[in-house]
């Protein structure tokens, strides 16, 4: 057995093979999910066997294009992800966001960057030999670079995405993209193998592809994937975009979701209420969540942001530009523009096609960027006759609610959507 | 078959009992360690006031903290559902309901019907509730019909800004110890606004725009109510009866469930 | 022992500037005042604009008076803006929107922002679908001052020029914009002799009195402010009024225009000499410089690029710089951070900015506080035993 770094992320290891263990040996599991979390497994391992293995390792944020890293054959370290799988895993989410206070940083920067100040500080995450981040899509993923690259001593690029879609500033990320290239050209050593990223590029269009293809089955009544089996796609892009282990996830996925749909058998037993998610549920509340579902017939058919990709196509033979085109077809990024008629229209599609009952927005107390649409959203959704349900949360922080007020205002919620 | 509504809140227990739509009875008592005997104490209390010739057989809603696990309950539903339905009863024009109760305050908008459209809730803190007002006339050693009676000489009321009961105290405090104190009235009207600030805030955000009514204990409370409906501009329906709202709807609720039995 | 109280109370030499009495009858008619009522009576505009990377000069030589957008001028409730923007964004954000959902904006013909940080994009979004203003423009910054971000910063006040033009179906020539231009630099070169004037040991004017200049600035068309700040500038050089106080301060954070936060902290003693607020420094701090033979509007971009930066810009390295190069300048024993709460740019800044401050031996004391703050008794007492610490160690 390789020898315990000091760092937490073997602690991730290991509960991705204790999950791993329990969901093998229950026969009902979906396959799709077991190759899930084996590739959380793969990328964990990986991780934490790169600086013995003389890997160079580059720490992003949320929405980085990490493709340029994969293709460089950097170690990407997913920040975000990896600060909140770490508190979930150790249970010291409280002791990662107190070191974040301890370096002067102010409660109201969101849980995910305080814990994940607080995590490098503490050693919790492994040393990077580089930080790279973007301000895609708020304040914080644009802050938080400078402070990881002073505790950890280490250099940094940033990569500014412009608030616009114009053709000029597209170009301008792309010149962003090289520069950034470049920058990591020289403290890696290695090259940019163009070659490669136009293999990930061809895949990654395939990736989103094969995401549209699940979320049109998901228009089934009722609807074949879990309640909350969205998560699985969303971190499937941020661990590995347009890598080959996605493309066999998303198409053993397809093919089981398209059995169901053949045997209209639905995700959950009785499928009383389809949900639109929008925002991430608290992660510590996972298995919660989960159970209330089946309990209440509840399953999130659609996530207009996490699931529900812009249109377009990504083109291989102009890898740098197709990956700033995926930038802006990333469900999230449609939050980071202007947020007009184009946003709420998706939204209102969104709710109209996959045959929405009602709307859960988990409002996240430290995201302010998501939490200053609710009004509009709501009002957007109004429209097509959808109501929405507002559940104060954090998606880390445990402090900020319980099981009980969540179960509380779901039920209401639901009392709401079956009186009407 | 009498239709039966309890109400469990965190002070008081509220229970309605309805026949066929018909008003009968109405009882409020002390909650108790226990939701079961809360409910049981309140149930026996309201059908002592009932004549002994009404129907033996009844159905119970219960609602609030623990309804659930009250073993002769037949159904418990959300407070929400409650208010909306109980309002439609005793005040069939609002279109939403402001609820303040002792630990937590609520606006449901409603149509027509008594149907939930919307709701939105104050829970994470005690500000803009009961327990608040209540501390406050504590601190102030003060009577709530004597914060009503000296809020109506304030002017333009302290300012008292916080966002949480604990600074929102001490703000309070602050203006109480202050060289020189600023005046009573002042502060109380200071309070009430800061309690209808946040409310108002929640119709906002659900837009509970007309047609508003008042329930909950605090409804009784003339100087904040004066107060609120300045802030939200306009008048507020008071129900006679404002404490038993939901109660009123957890029956009204029943007599629906009864009506849906005999018709299958 | 040192009595500061009786030092604080014994400035006998205090007498009224007259002429701030003109600034102050702005802010307190504003947006009622004389000016926008004559030039709306003559069929005239104003437009607001939000952020400091909004380059005013464009919306002036287009015949527009350009006022900010700056909220309410006190620590209010803030219930519309709460329900529009939730409770977690900032209350500078939610105080301005607040203003806008009541119509106390409505004078306003135009709104300009930029697309700098969260809240001020989120009031844009909200700004668009909810108040009806005739014209919306936000402008795309970049975070950086590359030479790319420098041309797409180009690029993006071209096109807003061009908006501004089809909007108001006119043409902004060249001429006019140097003609502006020179009109604002005026403005800037006189704020810069005031504030020479603080850098002496004993300033003749508050940083409250400042403030209030500054509020008056993004309020009054700028001839008729420069005309008055001529004045004023008269006024104080041969002022006897000598301000003293226990520590020399500077001011560093979010936006801030409550001249009484700045008196809250004045009356404790503390002498408020600099700051780098984009109400002010940073505001004013840099010239336009037009080379010769260069299109105007290439050196207004490029001065509204690279201007004493806000925190939401990269490097931070370079607002640290700026902030201890002012440090420097005015000779300041402590800084005081004020921060809106959930403004996260500068929350993300703080823990860097403080470390390198004290590598030169400058104390920060960290305030967060709701946008529009008088100061509170708490403040107050913080401020108290920042001033007895930085005494402790002269």
């Amino acid at each position: 057995m390789k020898k315990a770094a000091n760092n937490k992320i073997q602690s991730i290891v290991r509960a991705c093979r204790i999950i791993l263990r329990m969901i093998e040996a229950d026969p009902n599991t979906r396959h799709s999910q077991k190759m899930y979390y084996r590739m959380l497994l793969q990328y964990y391992t990986r991780l934490r066997d790169a600086r013995e293995n003389g890997q160079f390792i580059a720490a992003h944020t949320v929405f980085f294009p990490a493709e340029i890293l994969l293709a460089m054959d950097i170690i990407p370290m997913h920040t975000e992800t990896t600060t909140w799988m770490t508190s979930l895993f150790t249970g010291e989410c409280g002791d990662i966001l107190a070191a974040g206070a301890r370096l002067g940083m102010a409660t109201e920067i969101c849980a995910p960057h305080r814990g994940m100040a607080g995590a490098f500080a503490s050693g919790a995450l492994p040393r990077p030999d580089v930080m790279v981040w973007s301000n895609m899509v708020c304040d914080n993923t644009a802050k938080s670079g400078e402070l990881v690259m002073d505790i950890c001593g280490c250099p940094g690029f940033f990569i500014d995405r412009p608030f616009k879609d114009s053709g000029l500033e597209k170009t301008y990320m792309a010149g962003e993209i090289r520069d950034m290239i470049a920058f990591l050209e020289d403290k890696s050593g290695k090259k940019m193998d163009y070659d490669r990223l136009s293999t990930i590029v061809e895949r990654m269009d395939r990736q989103i592809e094969l995401t549209r293809q699940v979320n049109e089955l998901r228009k089934n009544v009722p609807t074949p994937f879990s309640p909350l089996g969205f998560l699985e796609l969303l971190t499937i892009d941020y661990l590995f975009p347009g890598q080959p282990e996605s493309i066999e996830y998303l198409e053993t996925l397809k093919a089981e979701l398209e059995e169901m749909v053949k045997q209209k058998k639905g995700a959950i037993p009785k499928e009383r209420f389809r949900l639109m998610t929008l925002f991430i549920p608290p992660m510590y509340l996972m298995s919660f969540l989960e159970k209330l579902s089946v309990e209440s017939g509840a399953v999130s058919v659609i996530e207009p942001f996490f699931t529900f990709w812009g249109e377009g196509r990504l083109d291989a033979s102009r890898p740098v530009e197709a990956v700033v085109e995926k930038a802006y077809m990333i469900p999230e990024t449609r939050m980071y523009g202007p947020l007009g008629e184009s946003a709420l229209e998706a939204i209102k599609k969104c709710a109209r096609e996959w045959k929405v009952d009602g709307a859960v927005y988990y409002a996240d107390v430290g995201c302010r960027h998501s939490c200053a649409t609710i009004k509009l959203f709501k009002d957007a959704l109004a429209e097509v006759d959808v109501p929405v349900l507002t559940i104060d949360c954090d998606v880390v922080d445990q402090t900020v609610t319980s099981e009980e007020e969540v179960r509380d205002k779901m039920e209401r919620f639901f009392e709401l959507l079956e009186d009407r | 078959m009498l239709s039966i509504g309890i109400d469990i809140g965190s002070l008081t227990t509220k229970t309605v009992v309805l026949n066929n739509g018909r008003f009968l009875a109405s009882v409020v008592s002390e909650t108790l360690d226990e939701a079961e005997i809360s409910a049981q104490v309140a149930m026996t209390k309201a059908l002592e006031r009932i004549d002994a010739d009404e129907d033996p057989l009844r159905f119970v809603v219960t609602t609030g903290a623990g309804a659930k696990g009250v073993s002769f309950s037949d159904r418990s539903k959300a407070i929400t559902t409650c208010l909306a339905r109980g309002i439609a009863y005793c005040v069939p024009e609002a279109r939403a309901v402001i609820d303040i109760g002792a630990e937590s305050s609520t606006v449901v908008k409603t149509n027509e019907r008594g149907k939930v459209l919307d709701w939105a809730n104050h829970d994470k803190c005690a500000a803009g509730t009961g327990i608040f007002l209540q501390q406050m006339a504590k601190l102030m050693k003060l009577s709530f019909e004597e914060m009503s009676e000296l809020s109506e000489t304030a002017s333009k009321g302290a300012d008292i800004t916080g966002t949480c009961a604990v600074f929102a105290e001490s703000e309070v405090i602050s203006h109480v110890h202050r060289v020189p104190p600023t005046p009573m009235p002042e502060i109380i009207l200071g309070i009430y606004l800061s309690v209808s600030s946040r409310i108002k805030t929640m119709c906002k955000r659900i837009g509970a725009n007309e047609k508003i009514a008042l329930s909950g204990g605090v409804a009784l409370h003339k100087g904040l109510v004066r107060t609120l409906e300045k802030e939200i501009g306009q008048p507020l329906f008071v129900p006679d009866d404002p404490v038993c709202v939901a109660a009123l709807g957890a029956a009204v609720l029943a007599g629906e469930e009864i009506q849906k039995e005999t018709a299958q | 022992m040192y009595d500061h109280q009786n030092k604080h109370n014994s400035q006998p030499r205090y007498t009224p500037l007259k002429t701030l009495e003109v600034f102050k009858a702005v802010n307190r008619s504003f947006p009622h005042t004389d000016e926008i009522n004559h030039i709306h009576d003559q069929g005239g505009k104003v437009f607001g604009w939000l952020c400091t990377y909004v380059p005013e000069e464009i919306l002036h030589a287009a015949g527009i008076l350009p006022v900010r957008i700056t909220g309410y001028d006190r620590e209010t409730d803030l219930d519309d803006g709460n329900a529009y923007l939730y409770m977690n964004n900032c209350s500078f954000s939610r105080s301005c929107l607040q203003m806008g959902l009541t119509k106390e904006y409505a004078f306003l013909d135009g709104v300009v922002g930029g697309s700098t940080c969260d809240g001020a994009r989120r009031l844009f979004d909200l700004w668009r679908q909810y108040i009806g203003t005739p014209f919306h423009h936000v402008l795309t910054v970049p975070r950086k001052y590359t030479e790319n971000a420098h041309s797409l910063y180009l690029a993006e006040v071209e096109m807003f020029k061009t908006h501004l033009e089809d909007h108001l179906e006119i043409k902004i020539t060249d001429e006019e914009l140097m003609g502006s231009i020179e009109l604002y630099n005026q403005t800037r070169s006189l704020l810069r002799e005031l504030y020479n004037h603080r850098k002496k040991p004993n300033p003749p004017i508050s940083g409250s009195e400042v403030m209030e200049v500054l509020d008056a600035c993004f309020r009054m068309p700028k001839e008729s402010f420069n005309h008055h700040l001529k004045k004023l500038l008269q006024e104080l050089d041969g002022s006897q009024n000598a301000y003293s106080g226990r520590a020399r301060l500077m001011l560093s954070g979010s936006v801030l225009a409550n001249p009484d936060f700045i008196s809250s902290i004045e009356q404790q003693g503390g002498l408020v000499v600099a700051d780098e607020l984009c109400t002010s420094t940073r505001y004013w701090g840099d010239m336009v410089e037009v080379q010769p033979g260069e299109p105007p509007l290439k050196a207004l971009a490029r001065r509204y690029l690279n201007n004493y930066p806000c925190a939401r810009m990269f490097p931070s390295e370079e607002r640290f710089r700026r902030i201890i190069e002012t440090a420097r300048e005015f000779k300041v024993d402590g800084v005081i951070s004020e921060i809106i709460r959930y403004c996260v740019p500068y929350s993300h800044d703080l823990p860097l900015l403080t470390k390198r401050l004290a590598d030169i031996n400058i104390p920060v004391l960290s305030i967060d506080l709701e946008y529009g703050s008088s100061g509170s008794g708490q403040i107050a007492t913080r401020v108290q035993a920042f001033l007895e610490m930085i005494e402790a160690k002269k």
